[in-house]
């Protein structure tokens, strides 16, 4: 069963109808050579409860963060995803539709992007969003590529408390062009070194990255480092968890240009990584720059209000300038679900989802604060998530795992100077017995 | 009281709509106390206020219902938008990507409690190689174009350790626009190869422009008009005599599954867009994904991590001397990769030939029945889709803008517009093979209407589309006055 | 009457003694459509023949408009802010985009007079 309907009789006529005598003629004109002999190693087809009952036996082999105590972050993280969400994004109207190239029969798609769009603007308090990317790490690169448009200059400074993997993407993107990328190391006390940054800045400094809250979970003085770049024509890039939006100050009031970031956290699914969503937001005077599919709102003939996709020359356009971007797709159906997951929380709720994953966080770093063994080697204002030291902590984390908590992410791997720390987060479902479960194991493990 | 035509009453804006519940009650805490965020930050970091619409439930609901039944679908409607393999989408496919042992997963726990993702990556690899001749696939790309890219940035580090300095890439005029842009994006000069009067690579001119320069040219096969490029081993010849590298396309693969190994045509690097041929949803513009597969000696180049195994225990690897590093924070969109996986196991050895078999009978079943009305682009036999110019029609009047906006009138989404650019006034149809004859004869049947309408009520033409939720929409106008979000009004 | 040239890039030119006016061709204006949209040279630009120098954006394609002859940008026109369409209604009066000073009036001799212009543009449509 492929999903095909036409059985052989109406095949039969088909072929007939158009002079054909079998479906190979139709393929005739394909030199013979490189034709497929057979597929020798593909298994035959499989009934559908074979494929669900051959998938199930490799499903049962992956043990998810819902089987564990988690407290992992680290760019994903686990909030409450209300049921009817679920069911409003997977009908199929949302699902299995195409991008809204045709207005007129693409309505409702267009209309949830532009509430989207508006919900990101407002959570961000910039003046015009698109209707997504692919994820964060890209959406950082997207913004790199317009901040390079804009002033036409070289070089681009990112902190080094910038999540590694979107650094490593950075890297990938712009290394085989003209362009230095220079890190700028974290102080001592994780966040952004202000001293060694205004020693770095250049004329053809175009852009500087900052995330907050910062990789290390710690948040960042933004309005003291647009401070100290002022009249420079340098363009700020912050990246920011939007969940943190609920209660953060809105990064345009801080004197950000460009925000940018990974969406997961307004209603996604961990997923193994993916599907998620980017999102970039940035000042009404850069709209031109602004890179991807974007919806606005118009009218039909009738005067009616009415939405279509627009700005999309910048898209297949083929400029010959330098790094033009190339990304045209949006990750739809995931951008629809951040309206949805907004909507259905609204004010109180998406408050709530913050604040609770705030507390719940503190509660935890002051319940670890009273353990001797236990170390912090940034003591900075934190947000969902923070860093703290153990001696032996990959031990420690596989003797965690053993009572079945996952406690963190070991940062070892990303920063080698950061050995035995581990980056731990909480979001509104941790419950007091997840956090006093995690504490007592630990103290237990230390002794 | 405003009525608009099929009782459709338009949704408001969920920013316009009052205040029907301020308390969401979907989780608690179970601390003894939630403290106010200034307790623990100090205000100056903190927001003002947070405009977000406060709704009930039933209210949300009922208006992202409402929004969804503004919209055409797969699901609902034939959606014969060529380039795009409009097919159906499974929905055992649906319920395994919602297992909570996929959704749960963080991508930062320990290989051993992702062993199942990790096989799941590791199977659909093989057999993916197997179906194209590739050597190993990376499935990092979250769409066709970041393919694209991964696999330039890939031919530019292939040259670059070679110590080669060619800087540019060959492509068709009939291609899709991403390719020269992702070309450009890596630093690439376009060079562009004309088609002939048949719609083919021009190999001649495709043999002058192919020097030492050349680092690789993108080719999609069959091309952008539907057509087999049959001299596609002179054309692979051409290039790698020169050095250069050839790059698949392989956006209209739907047409060749089973039947041809890009391999075997001559291809080193290849992406396949796992929306279209391989079944998975397209999410209203995405989520997608891009399979990215490469012949052996390209194998070092791919993105890290791709997926090993040794003995009973799948692995990440991260070992590739001459990676290109990394195009996606973690490892790609697993639940649409597990859904073409799932997609190709419901399938079978013996289905993937038959969807090629009946996406181009399909194809060509529509061409032959409307070609006497709509002069198809080539008289070459297509492939799965078929490429019509619609001079015809404009010559009296009628464009093929006018003509995709009138199908909406009888529930069919239009087919692609205006592409490919050498095509006047084109219209693409891509049936796939997951539509009936009835459905086809339906829409053929409706062509022909359409054809003669122009005749006899070209106003119907002109105006359409007549029955749609909004009528033809203004799109210079949002393009001249950008409108992009709600702003409370008095802002 | 100001003498008008024409380059193989469906832009026009008016050379009025110094200066040159610079435009899109009535071909080129049809071609792209509705017109939403102009990017111009800054004033004091100086400019190479053959040089992109405006962006003319429609629906349907973004064009880049190539400098006729080399030179200063002297004046733009700035209407074409708010009213693009000002291209598609008058490609060779209201619809001018730019004003140069001439620098190399040798130049002048490799555009196309009307004539040829016409027989250029009759045969890229066919």
């Amino acid at each position: 069963m492929s999903y095909i309907l036409n059985t052989p009789s109406q095949i039969e006529k088909m072929l007939e109808e158009i002079g054909l005598i079998s479906l190979e003629e139709l393929f005739k004109h394909i030199p013979q050579k490189i034709k497929v002999k057979e597929l020798n190693n593909l298994e035959e087809r499989k009934s559908e409860l074979d494929v669900l009952s051959t998938i199930d036996k490799i499903a049962k082999k992956n043990k998810g963060t819902n089987k564990f105590n988690s407290f992992l972050g680290a760019g994903l993280y686990e909030h409450y995803i209300p049921s009817a969400l679920k069911h409003l994004l997977y009908r199929t109207e949302f699902y299995t539709a195409y991008t809204p190239y045709q207005p007129e029969c693409s309505q409702g798609i267009l209309q949830a992007l532009y509430e989207y769009q508006s919900f990101i603007c407002l959570l961000t308090g910039m003046e015009v969003t698109n209707a997504s990317l692919y994820d964060g790490a890209t959406a950082m690169v997207e913004a790199v590529l317009m901040s390079l448009r804009i002033n036409k200059r070289n070089k681009i400074i990112v902190t080094k408390s910038v999540h590694p993997e979107y650094r490593e993407v950075l890297y990938t993107y712009l290394r085989l062009q003209p362009y230095h990328i220079i890190e700028l190391p974290y102080k001592n006390d994780g966040l952004i070194d202000k001293e060694a940054l205004l020693n770095i800045i250049e004329e053809d400094t175009s852009c500087i990255i900052i995330q907050s809250p910062n990789f290390f979970g710690l948040i960042e003085n933004i309005e003291e480092v647009k401070r100290s770049i002022k009249d420079k024509n340098i363009i700020l890039i912050d990246v920011v968890n939007p969940i943190t939006l609920a209660i953060l100050k809105e990064p345009k009031e801080m004197g950000v240009d460009i925000v940018c970031g990974e969406g997961q956290s307004l209603g996604g699914n961990l997923s193994f990584g993916g599907p998620s969503f980017g999102f970039l937001a940035t000042k009404k005077e850069y709209v031109r720059q602004l890179p991807g599919r974007i919806v606005g709102k118009t009218e039909d003939v009738e005067g009616n209000p009415a939405f279509c996709l627009t700005l999309q020359t910048r898209e297949q356009h083929i400029r010959r300038e330098k790094a033009t971007s190339n990304i045209c797709s949006n990750e739809s159906l995931n951008a629809i679900g951040a309206a949805i997951y907004l909507a259905l929380l609204g004010k109180e709720g998406f408050k709530k989802a913050s604040l609770y994953s705030l507390n719940n966080t503190y509660y935890l770093l002051t319940k670890l604060r009273d353990i001797k063994k236990v170390s912090f080697p940034f003591k900075g204002l934190v947000f969902n998530e923070f860093v703290w030291k153990i001696e032996n902590a990959h031990k420690i984390l596989q003797q965690l795992e053993e009572k079945n908590i996952l406690g963190g992410v070991a940062l070892d791997k990303f920063y080698p100077e950061l050995s035995d720390c581990i980056l731990t987060s909480c979001t509104e479902k941790k419950t007091k017995k997840d956090i006093e479960d995690f504490i007592w194991n630990l103290k237990k493990i230390i002794k | 009281m405003e009525f608009k035509k099929n009782n459709k009453v338009r949704e408001e804006l969920i920013f316009e709509k009052p205040i029907t519940s301020e308390s969401a009650n979907f989780f608690s805490t179970s601390l003894d106390e939630i403290k106010e965020a200034k307790e623990f930050i100090p205000s100056k970091f903190l927001r003002k206020d947070l405009p977000l619409p406060s709704l009930g439930e039933p209210e949300v609901v009922r208006h992202y219902t409402n929004l969804s039944r503004l919209n055409f679908s797969i699901d609902a409607n034939f959606y014969p938008l060529g380039s795009c393999t409009m097919k159906y989408n499974p929905k055992v496919n649906e319920d395994i990507a919602q297992k909570e042992e996929f959704i749960f997963l963080h991508p930062y726990q320990e290989e051993k409690y992702v062993q199942g993702a990790l096989q799941i990556m590791y199977e659909l690899n093989k057999i993916l190689c197997e179906i194209t001749g590739m050597r190993q696939f990376s499935f990092q790309a979250s769409a066709g174009a970041h393919g694209e890219l991964i696999g330039m940035l890939i031919i530019k580090a292939f040259h670059a350790l070679n110590n080669d300095k060619r800087s540019k890439v060959i492509i068709p005029d009939s291609a899709h626009g991403t390719n020269p842009a992702s070309a450009s994006m890596c630093g690439f000069e376009t060079v562009v190869v004309r088609s002939t009067k048949e719609g083919l690579v021009d190999i001649d001119e495709l043999n002058k422009k192919t020097d030492d320069e050349v680092a690789a040219m993108m080719l999609t096969n069959p091309n952008t008009l539907g057509l087999f490029e049959e001299q596609i081993l002179d054309i692979s010849n051409i290039l790698h005599k020169k050095g250069a590298l050839l790059y698949y396309d392989g956006a209209n693969f739907n047409a060749l599954m089973g039947i041809v190994k890009p391999s075997c045509m001559g291809f080193d690097v290849i992406h396949l867009n796992l929306h279209k041929t391989f079944s998975t949803p397209h999410g209203s513009g995405g989520p997608g994904a891009a399979a990215v597969g490469v012949v052996n000696k390209l194998v070092e180049f791919l993105p890290v991590p791709i997926v090993g195994k040794e003995k009973d225990r799948f692995y990440f690897n991260y070992n590739l001397n001459h990676t290109i590093g990394r195009v996606k924070a973690f490892y790609g969109n697993f639940s649409v990769i597990l859904k073409s996986y799932a997609y190709l196991l419901r399938i079978g050895r013996e289905g993937i030939k038959r969807v090629a078999y009946n996406s181009v009978l399909n194809a060509n079943y529509i061409k032959e029945k409307l070609k006497e009305y709509y002069t198809p682009a080539s008289i070459r036999q297509c492939m799965h889709e078929v490429v019509f110019s619609c001079s015809k029609q404009k010559n009296k009047g009628i464009t093929a803008l006018d003509i995709a906006k009138r199908l909406i009138d009888f529930g069919i989404h239009p087919p692609t517009m205006y592409f490919p650019l050498i095509v006047k006034e084109a219209l693409m149809v891509e049936p796939t093979e997951t539509e009936s004859k009835d459905t086809l004869d339906r829409f053929i049947n409706i062509m022909i209407a359409i054809d003669e309408e122009i005749e006899n009520h070209p106003e119907r033409l002109k105006n359409a589309p007549l029955t749609a939720p909004v009528r033809r929409v203004n799109e210079v106008k949002a393009a001249r006055f950008p409108n992009l979000r709600w702003e409370k009004p008095g802002e | 009457m100001a003498d008008i040239k024409f380059t193989k890039t469906h832009e026009w030119v008016k050379i009025e003694n110094s200066i040159a006016i610079v435009g899109i061709t009535d071909y080129a204006q049809s071609e792209l459509g509705d017109i939403v949209f102009v990017e111009l040279p800054s004033l004091g630009n100086k400019i190479a023949k053959n040089m992109p120098c405006a962006t003319v954006e429609s629906t349907k394609a973004a064009s880049e408009v190539y400098a006729p002859l080399s030179g200063e940008v002297i004046e733009i026109n700035s209407e074409l802010n708010n009213n693009p369409q000002l291209i598609n209604e008058s490609p060779y009066d209201k619809g001018w985009l730019f004003k140069i000073k001439i620098a190399n009036r040798e130049e002048i001799s490799q555009l196309m007079d009307k004539d040829i212009y016409k027989e250029f543009v009759e045969k890229e449509s066919r």
